[in-house]
């Protein structure tokens, strides 16, 4: 008889008195060590939960049911977009990432003389390896993500997605090109060039024409009613932290909405 | 637990578990949920409801529920999705490669350039700032304009924007097809022209075209093309498409 208290929970002599291959040993063992600090077990219902929900019951999709396809596969491909935009949005940030490693949004003149900001693009363009590549891709990546956030806009407005269950998503992909558009903007400031410098001149100018908030836009976004250091410090910020929280967000929000609602088939 | 009922009652020198099994008279969490009182009652008896709405609708529907008969997620859905991303990921490299970026001079506030222009998604946004000439004069003002010219260009965009966000509460319905509502693909085609046609305004100095022309167009071309939609998808839909579904449209007739 032995001393040692009877353990309903003995886990190891379970495991002995099965014979597990390896794997599974593995496989329990790791299993049973996050349990015994997570408690893994009180959400597995959770997960069961999802994966059922996902996995298993399969109703016939629409088109499946009425036997569409013959009269609508020209529309598949569109609905491609909206993951194209995110792919085009991941690319964007990686390329980016790295380019802020060489970037300084310093010296914002406006004397024709290159400033830090203008000769850091310069840099990676002409001395960087790669670098020239690098910001045509982060470049590309931008035009592409824009052009088919349109086309994706498209898409759901002739198929009528954004009909009852998602107007709310409608909304929010509102919201998502506006993000877009203005992550655009902030970085086609970034260089600090003439086109930059001009493009910058139509913004303030836009702002300060809002009424009765308009002065203070133009204080918030672009740190004055003249283009300045100030103005290249804030469309930076705006640019590689701001905006890139705030759109990661309402992209994940966006597809989990998708996610819980399922894509609107063509009728 | 075998393990509490051998051991001695409670210990109080702080060994010991020192979690309360729950017992007959602690109540479980879904008569914790029927017990509550207020808007947290509400939120469970609407769920309740909901369930059962869900359950009852399951039941009724002529779905075929299957078990994992559908396309696998893991290894084909998973393949096909890596090599869709991995050929856009490579149609971006490709164009970066093919077309890189040009460098423009540094600041200057001196040099007005020729043309100034944002970059060209947001023609349609620049566009919108020239409408000055639609900006209305009024006679109880003696001829003035209520706001300046750009204010007005301004709130355009703001109308624009605004109008695109508040479609799905416009347009209600079951219909989903082109066809089964030509007004609203009228609409839509209108929006699509509509923003090309102010891209082109916006760039009016690079267009040989006499600008008071290209303005009249701005505005005519999309209603032309709303025109033609509309006309387009009245014939399709009385015609040939209607005889191709009217299966369909017997088993779900449009509204």
């Amino acid at each position: 008889m032995s001393l040692e208290r009877k353990d309903d929970h003995d886990h190891k002599g379970w495991m002995k008195s099965r014979e597990l291959s390896p794997l599974e040993t593995i496989y329990l063992t790791t299993l049973i060590w996050l349990d015994k600090r997570l408690r893994v077990v009180d959400y597995l219902e959770i997960l069961e939960d999802l994966y059922y929900k996902v996995n298993m019951q399969m109703p016939k999709s629409h088109t499946e049911q009425y036997n569409l396809d013959n009269k609508f596969w020209y529309w598949y491909p569109l609905y491609a977009l909206g993951s194209f935009s995110t792919i085009a949005y991941i690319v964007a940030a990686i390329s980016g990432a790295l380019l802020g490693f060489y970037y300084a949004p310093a010296a914002a003149a406006a004397d024709g003389s290159a400033t830090v900001a203008y000769d850091s693009v310069l840099l990676i363009m002409g001395q960087l390896n790669l670098g020239y590549f690098l910001r045509s891709v982060h470049r590309w990546a931008a035009q592409i993500m824009v052009a088919a956030v349109f086309l994706h806009m498209l898409r759901v407005y002739f198929t009528g997605a954004y009909k009852e269950p998602r107007e709310l998503n409608w909304l929010i992909g509102i919201i998502l090109i506006s993000l877009t558009l203005v992550f655009g903007y902030t970085g086609y400031l970034l260089p600090w060039s003439q086109l930059s410098y001009w493009a910058g001149q139509i913004g303030v100018e836009m702002s300060l024409s809002i009424p009765l908030i308009g002065e203070w836009v133009a204080q918030l976004m672009f740190g004055g009613f003249t283009l300045s250091q100030a103005t290249l410090q804030r469309m930076y910020i705006l640019h590689v932290f701001f905006l890139p929280f705030i759109t990661t967000a309402v992209i994940a929000l966006h597809i989990g909405i998708v996610w819980m609602q399922g894509i609107a088939e063509p009728h | 637990m075998s393990d509490n009922e051998s051991d001695d009652d409670v210990r109080t020198d702080g060994s010991g578990s020192g979690i309360v099994a729950p017992d007959d008279e602690t109540p479980s969490w879904s008569e914790r949920k029927q017990r509550t009182q207020g808007l947290s009652r509400l939120t469970y008896e609407y769920f309740e409801r909901g369930r059962r709405e869900d359950q009852d609708l399951r039941q009724q529907s002529d779905y075929v529920e299957r078990d994992v008969l559908a396309f696998p997620a893991w290894p084909h859905e998973m393949m096909r999705n890596l090599a869709l991303t991995s050929f856009f990921v490579g149609m971006i490299l490709f164009v970066a490669a093919a077309l890189p970026p040009e460098m423009p001079n540094p600041a200057n506030s001196g040099v007005t350039p020729a043309i100034i222009l944002p970059d060209w998604y947001l023609y349609w946004s620049f566009g919108l700032l020239k409408l000055g000439p639609l900006n209305p004069d009024l006679a109880i003002l003696g001829g003035q304009k209520i706001m300046a010219d750009r204010t007005y260009g301004v709130l355009a965009n703001v109308v624009v924007v605004g109008f695109v966000a508040i479609v799905p509460f416009l347009n209600k319905g079951s219909a989903r097809r082109p066809v089964e509502q030509p007004f609203w693909a009228a609409v839509g085609m209108s929006g699509v022209v509509f923003s090309l046609t102010i891209a082109a305004l916006s760039i009016k100095n690079l267009i040989p075209m006499d600008s008071h022309l290209l303005f009249d167009l701005t505005f005519l071309v999309p209603i032309v093309s709303a025109t033609i939609t509309y006309a387009v998808l009245k014939t399709m839909r009385e015609g040939y498409m209607f005889t191709l579904n009217r299966r369909y449209y017997r088993l779900r007739p449009p509204k």
